[in-house]
């Protein structure tokens, strides 16, 4: 069930009530949230509830083991067994057509028989979200830091509808013990959660939706065809594109939470508005920064062994970013360039700490000369991200920098102001739109509702017709 | 789980509300935007296949238009809409997300090869500053051929002019008219070859543009109503002397397809065969599997390739570039087509 849609409309005002009503009865609560999740889930094939089903019973089997193992050595196996059951169909569904492909390519070259069965596999959607949300769940208990929740609270948290198709990647100690706190009916941040969920849908069906089909499609669909005026604004469209569809997504899930009394993790912090890559992903997807910052960076030794062990730590884990978005070298290249740019970051850090290199003066233009460096090698990112494979990456930064001429009838004003309106969004202070929902909240319900109703109209009028799924729901 | 409430009043000075003042704000919310969005939501809800959710969709939706046209807000909306580049009278089948725009008028050479034409033609000999001209038309399948054919006709000797729209068809011309899209392309693009890649979504009644029943699915005589459709498409698609390669619709995972997909293609090659400049690609049998099941890869000599999207239905970008390929090996095998404009 897509979020812009009347079935999920419908769908949340039922589930509202439910919530509200069952709310003093935990146990009733708890098998309602839990159903109307998997029904959510269902929507897009029922079948799906069974992976669902299957990687909770490994994750919670998993976490009861690990949890009674005294020993450190058992239970650190017991962890690892319980990660590769729980992350195996992840694997499966995500890397099995490419690995058996290559390998039934690679067997008749060399003239062996090896070829694995030719099998097409659909990924589920989200599963990557809560197979992360599961292991984190597995390591947590192993760690010690979260204990073993019940069968009922880890169906609910790795399921609550949500965070459960494209995050944020809640971890166990940030939503169980939500669970369990009744939550006041009498105290709604309506309008907090109404302005994350109206600012989501614009940028997805406004900006997001709008720039793909104006921009950012045509030219990445056939660069060979476009100049590099069109290719230079198309990239930026993608920048602005990428971040308004996955932001908006998040914003409409941390709303949605937020409406039935629940807290979410921030999830992008004005990304833009960075000044170096390190900042960037202090900002950017901040809730898988952090999963693969604990979960992988830290337990590979992190910056404690070495410089060098640093440098290739950051090279794995952003390699392993790269390839968890997809099976394909143009997501591998992604990670490493944002792995190169990392290690360089670092690199120059720990010079100016020797002083061999000279700390930049804190100017403006030297600000502003930061911002540019860094954007621009975000974008650079992106280009791989978004095309379809590294030759095509390739060819149109070939003939972004060669500057070919060719038509610029994409570049349009509505195109310009999408990216305009989407930059903005990055630098424009917070105080005047808290101002707005602390006027808002002054309001009765009805002519709130009535304003929400006129706004809701705009971004639907405003948009594209058509539901366009959202980028992340492919990973 | 306590009795009490273990989250403390905000402090905020933005007011917080009760859950049942919050249920009113979103009913309210819900209400205004159907009755302003009622217009649209009919529309889209009339474009969905006949059923049970159709209908239910239609009874609810009624009331609401009639009280948006009632109170004038219909004429608001529609100007709210025409604000915002969008035409609130325009066919809410079809989307032009990815459809190339046509020439406002036909080329200088339009009325050049207008004769009637008995028999298969051979196409025109492509130059630099006469390129031939390449329209892709139908569902979705022909919006991925037509991506496709950005990157396997080349651009010194061919345009490409991709007019595939998602969730159309021929069953459905209240939805999407293809008739009319037909001779729009053919007037103002003139083109030498067309590629037709449709009928994904017409298991359903045949509808006429002002929405009357035509013939209902399911009946004796739909595939007789349905051919007449598909060889008065193929007409207008030749009748400025353009060449058709009609692609057929490939096998799909849902076996219990298959029998629906066979007849539409018994269909579109029973045309080909009949009338001149229209040639039948059969996609089933090509990318089908050695046991004639469906398969998602392909077997190209010794290499093995993923060419099917995991929906079971459409191609991934590796499958519409060969399928593409295949499609104007047949032109040139067909009509002629001078390989330069698309051989690697």
């Amino acid at each position: 069930m897509l979020f812009p849609t009347v079935d999920f409309a419908l769908f949340f005002c039922l589930v509202f009530l439910g919530h509200w009503v069952l709310n003093h009865n935990a146990r009733a609560w708890k098998a309602f949230m839990i159903a109307a999740s998997y029904i959510f889930y269902g929507w897009w094939n029922p079948r799906y509830i069974f992976l669902l089903a299957g990687v909770t019973a490994v994750a919670q089997l998993s976490a009861i083991v690990v949890s009674r193992q005294e020993d450190q050595r058992r239970r650190m196996w017991a962890m690892a067994i319980g990660i590769a059951a729980t992350i195996g169909p992840l694997l499966f569904f995500k890397y099995y057509g490419f690995f058996a492909v290559n390998v039934t390519n690679a067997g008749t070259t060399l003239h062996t028989t090896l070829t694995p069965p030719l099998i097409q596999v659909a990924l589920p959607v989200g599963v990557s979200f809560y197979t992360f949300m599961a292991i984190s769940y597995v390591v947590d208990v192993y760690r010690r830091e979260f204990p073993v929740a019940s069968w009922v609270d880890t169906a609910l948290y790795l399921s609550f509808f949500p965070h459960l198709v494209a995050g944020p990647i809640v971890r166990p100690g940030e939503l169980i013990p939500q669970l369990d706190i009744q939550r006041d009916p009498r105290h709604l941040d309506i309008v907090g959660a109404g302005w994350l969920i109206l600012g989501g849908l614009f940028k997805k069906v406004v900006i997001a939706n709008y720039l793909a089909a104006a921009i950012v499609d045509p030219v990445f669909g056939e660069p060979a065809r476009h100049g590099s005026l069109e290719i230079a604004v198309a990239i930026v469209a993608y920048a602005v594109q990428i971040y308004c569809d996955f932001s908006g997504y998040t914003d409409i899930a941390i709303g949605v939470a937020k409406m039935l009394g629940f807290q979410f993790p921030q999830n992008f912090d004005r990304p833009y508005s960075a000044r170096s890559i390190q900042e960037f992903w202090r900002r950017w997807h901040m809730t898988l920064s952090r999963w693969l910052r604990d979960y992988l960076y830290i337990p590979l030794g992190g910056n404690r062994k070495g410089t060098v062990r640093t440098y290739e730590n950051l090279m794995i884990t952003m390699l392993l970013g790269g390839l968890w978005h997809g099976a394909a070298w143009h997501f591998v290249v992604w990670g490493g360039l944002h792995g190169a740019y990392l290690v360089v970051g670092h690199w120059k850090a720990s010079l100016r700490a020797r002083g061999v290199l000279a700390t930049p003066p804190d100017t403006w233009w030297i600000h502003a000369l930061q911002w540019v460096s860094a954007f621009v090698l975000v974008c650079v990112g992106w280009v791989f991200f978004r095309a379809d494979s590294v030759g095509t990456a390739l060819s149109m930064l070939g003939r972004l920098v060669t500057l070919q001429s060719g038509p610029s009838s994409l570049v349009t004003v509505p195109v310009l102001l999408a990216i305009a309106i989407g930059m903005a969004v990055q630098f424009v202070p917070r105080a005047p739109g808290a101002a707005i929902r602390s006027a808002v909240s002054q309001l009765h319900p009805v002519p709130m509702g009535i304003a929400a109703g006129f706004a809701l109209f705009a971004i639907t009028t405003l948009g594209p017709r058509g539901v366009a799924p959202f980028i992340y729901f492919q990973f | 789980m306590t009795d009490e409430f273990t989250t403390p009043p905000p402090k905020r000075r933005r007011r917080v509300m009760p859950a049942g003042r919050a249920l009113v704000v979103i009913l309210v919310t819900l209400l205004v935007w159907a009755v302003l969005y009622a217009p649209e939501l009919k529309r889209s809800a009339e474009a969905g296949d006949v059923g049970t959710r159709r209908t239910v969709s239609l009874a609810i939706l009624d009331p609401l238009v009639w009280v948006t046209d009632h109170t004038g807000l219909t004429a608001a909306a529609n100007a709210a809409a025409r604000a915002a580049g969008r035409d609130p009278n325009a066919a809410v089948g079809g989307v032009d997300v990815g459809v190339d725009p046509l020439p406002s008028a036909g080329p200088d050479d339009h009325d050049q090869h207008h004769h009637k034409i008995v028999k298969d033609t051979d196409m025109r000999e492509p130059s630099p500053d006469k390129q031939l001209r390449v329209a892709i038309v139908g569902d979705s399948l022909a919006q991925g051929v037509g991506f496709a054919a950005d990157s396997v006709f080349k651009p010194f000797w061919a345009e490409v002019f991709k007019q595939g729209r998602i969730s159309t068809g021929l069953a459905r011309l209240d939805y999407f008219d293809w008739m009319a899209q037909m001779r729009t392309i053919v007037e103002r693009a003139d083109p030498d070859l067309i590629l037709v890649m449709v009928g994904e979504n017409d298991n359903q009644g045949l509808l006429n543009p002002d929405g009357s029943l035509e013939q209902d699915v399911g009946t004796f005589d739909w595939a007789a109503h349905y051919q007449e459709r598909v060889e008065r498409f193929a007409k207008i698609a030749t009748s400025e002397g353009g060449h058709v390669v009609w692609i057929g619709l490939p096998n799909t995972s849902d076996k219990s397809r298959w029998d629906f997909i066979q007849r539409q293609d018994a269909i579109f090659q029973t045309v080909a065969d009949e009338l001149p400049n229209v040639a039948y690609f059969d996609s089933w049998n090509t990318f089908a599997s050695a046991d004639g099941g469906y398969s998602a890869f392909y077997r190209d000599g010794t290499k093995v390739r993923e060419i099917r999207s995991p929906d079971g239905v459409h191609f991934n970008t590796d499958g519409y570039a060969l399928l593409t390929e295949k499609a104007a090996q047949l032109a040139t095998k067909d009509f002629n087509l001078d390989p330069k404009t698309y051989a690697p």
